[in-house]
């Protein structure tokens, strides 16, 4: 079924041999791992060594944590606006682009208006995305001044887009005609 | 082996006796890699040892954990259809929306930078080009959005709650992918 | 299974490998690490044919480590003592049980059987991204199982505590962490549920 997806034999350095049967544990940085084989004395020192390189991808900061493990972790304050409002809004924008997206190209340019209407939604969608991407990689705890800075970044990008795609739509021939030109060419 | 286990049992029999206070007890041949620690009742500890008040012991903790390596996640956890699609559904709308805006952006700047962004100028280059490489483009353009398309329309059917199982998962992750394979083609054919 | 061969591990080759693991019988949760790339119980993972190559071992990804295989779960657990995981009801107590139907009680099945052994959560890239914030499946079927329960007279208050950006809604359907389960639940299912009720319930 999904076995092009799991070979874990396919994603191991190939170590020993069909000889040693061993399991070898993989620690992060600095402790290394003792392979003892089976007909050597118990006290063998061994080389340090890692199966993974050490790749900080979205590197987490120290561990900090506030109080003792016996305080609960703090609630944030209520707000549905940020909350199940934005989850809700987000999903009518994304179901209204379903039609959306096909009906101009499947009945011809209707009118400027639907076309107008498909490039807000598809600016309001796309904004929502990148603040979920922002929010995600660029969590406001530990990066507060680049979070913002992002967020305002992204806000004055969707609103020069806003006004980009108005000037396109009112001097030249709207996107959908445009794209429907281009892939013809 | 058998006799490398006796060697390795007679070794660990050696290794045991560092302590004055325990006593080493071999059990007989065939059981040769169990041996008993008789230790005697007035056993003391040479390692010193030293009490430090609780507000100490949480200073050193929190010190501790600052010092502490993550460990590996992306580069280790195996490739599942499960996050792969949902990377790649990110990836998909990501290319999308910053392709739309660039464009955006850019034709708003193209009189103040001299470039032509008009629909116009673009088709006649568009136009221009080899096939290959206007398929190239299209394939480009087509494939994130008939994914993005597919799943998006997938996200919204878990978000009824239906297929949420391991079984729907895979199922409507397998039939996205098909779609997406079709619906390309048929975009890059018109 | 292959906490045994890291028992034997500790016990022939190299006795400071250090791991956690208590009932070996996959219900105290304790062993749960990342064995050939998915968050299993060592108890109850199988040590696969020799002839696919070495079986890789890590602790559970993107959690801090102490030592080997031992994570700090400390911000688990606080996340979970921060759901108020237990029964919080406003009438004043009568002396009896509280009574709860067949149907009522069915809604739990798939809910209560969390060991909390952290597999899921720390299968789940948001958490990976996130952990401090976002509470995390694991954390999040649970409390669902408090929002289904019929008993539990808190609702509204338990919703509350989600309403923000972070708590839940970092959840993006990637669906690790069903997949990853040790024990076959689905904490996925759950968080839609939640995100369902928290949309059209108010």
């Amino acid at each position: 079924m999904a076995s092009i997806f799991r070979t874990p034999a396919a994603r191991m350095l190939a170590m020993a041999g069909p000889r040693s049967l061993m399991k070898q544990v993989a620690t992060p940085v600095f402790r290394p791992a003792m392979i003892a084989r089976m007909n050597v004395a118990p006290r063998v020192g061994v080389a340090a060594f890692h199966t993974t390189k050490k790749m900080l991808i979205f590197p987490a900061g120290p561990q900090v944590i506030e109080g003792d493990v016996n305080t609960p972790a703090p609630v944030p304050d209520a707000n549905p606006v940020h909350g199940s409002y934005h989850w809700s809004f987000e999903r009518i924008v994304s179901a209204a682009l379903i039609p959306l997206t096909i009906a101009p190209f499947a009945a011809g340019t209707l009118h400027p208006i639907t076309d107008a209407v498909l490039a807000a939604t598809v600016v309001i969608h796309s904004h929502i995305g990148f603040q979920a991407c922002i929010i995600d990689y660029f969590p406001k705890r530990t990066m507060a001044g680049l979070h913002r800075f992002m967020r305002w970044f992204l806000n004055g990008c969707t609103a020069l887009v806003l006004l980009g795609l108005y000037e396109f739509e009112t001097n030249d021939v709207g996107i959908t005609e445009a794209i429907k030109r281009i892939w013809k060419a | 082996m058998l006799s490398s286990r006796s060697m390795q049992a007679a070794f660990k029999f050696a290794a045991c006796q560092h302590s004055p206070f325990v006593t080493t007890v071999r059990t007989s041949a065939l059981k040769a890699s169990a041996t008993y620690q008789i230790r005697s009742a007035a056993t003391t500890s040479t390692t010193p040892v030293e009490s430090i008040p609780a507000e100490q012991s949480e200073a050193i903790l929190k010190e501790q954990r600052l010092r502490r390596p993550v460990a590996p996640h992306i580069s280790i956890y195996q490739p599942q259809l499960t996050w792969y699609l949902s990377s790649l559904n990110r990836i998909a709308g990501v290319t999308l929306s910053g392709g739309t805006y660039l464009f955006a952006l850019g034709y708003l700047a193209s009189p103040y930078l001299g470039w032509h962004l008009e629909s116009a100028t673009l088709a006649a280059a568009f136009g221009a080009l080899p096939l290959a490489a206007k398929l190239g483009i299209k394939t480009v353009v087509a494939a994130p959005f008939s994914f993005h398309y597919w799943n998006k329309i997938r996200h919204l059917v878990w978000d009824t709650g239906r297929f949420l199982d391991l079984k729907g998962v895979y199922a409507t992750g397998y039939t996205v992918l098909g779609l997406t394979a079709l619906t390309t083609v048929g975009l890059v054919l018109m | 299974m292959v906490l045994d061969a890291l028992i034997r591990i500790k016990n022939e080759m190299d006795s400071t490998l250090t791991f956690r693991r208590s009932c070996r019988e996959g219900i105290c949760g304790s062993c749960a690490m990342n064995i050939d790339g998915i968050n299993t119980l060592a108890c109850l993972c199988r040590i696969t044919d020799e002839s696919r190559g070495a079986t890789k071992i890590y602790p559970l990804p993107h959690t801090y480590v102490v030592k080997d295989l031992v994570p700090d779960l400390t911000q688990f657990y606080k996340q979970y003592r921060s759901i108020k995981p237990y029964l919080q009801r406003k009438d004043p107590p009568t002396g009896k049980e509280v009574p709860q139907s067949i149907a009522d009680r069915k809604k739990l099945d798939g809910l209560y059987e969390c060991i909390l052994c952290a597999c899921c959560s720390t299968s789940c890239p948001s958490y990976w991204w996130n952990s401090a914030e976002y509470l995390g499946p694991a954390v999040l079927m649970q409390s669902y199982r408090w929002l289904a329960d019929s008993r539990d007279q808190f609702k509204e208050e338990r919703k509350q505590q989600l309403e923000n950006e972070m708590s839940l809604y970092r959840c993006h359907t990637i669906m690790n962490c069903a997949r990853t389960c040790p024990k076959g639940l689905n904490p996925g299912l759950a968080i839609a549920q939640i995100k369902k009720e928290m949309a059209f319930n108010g």
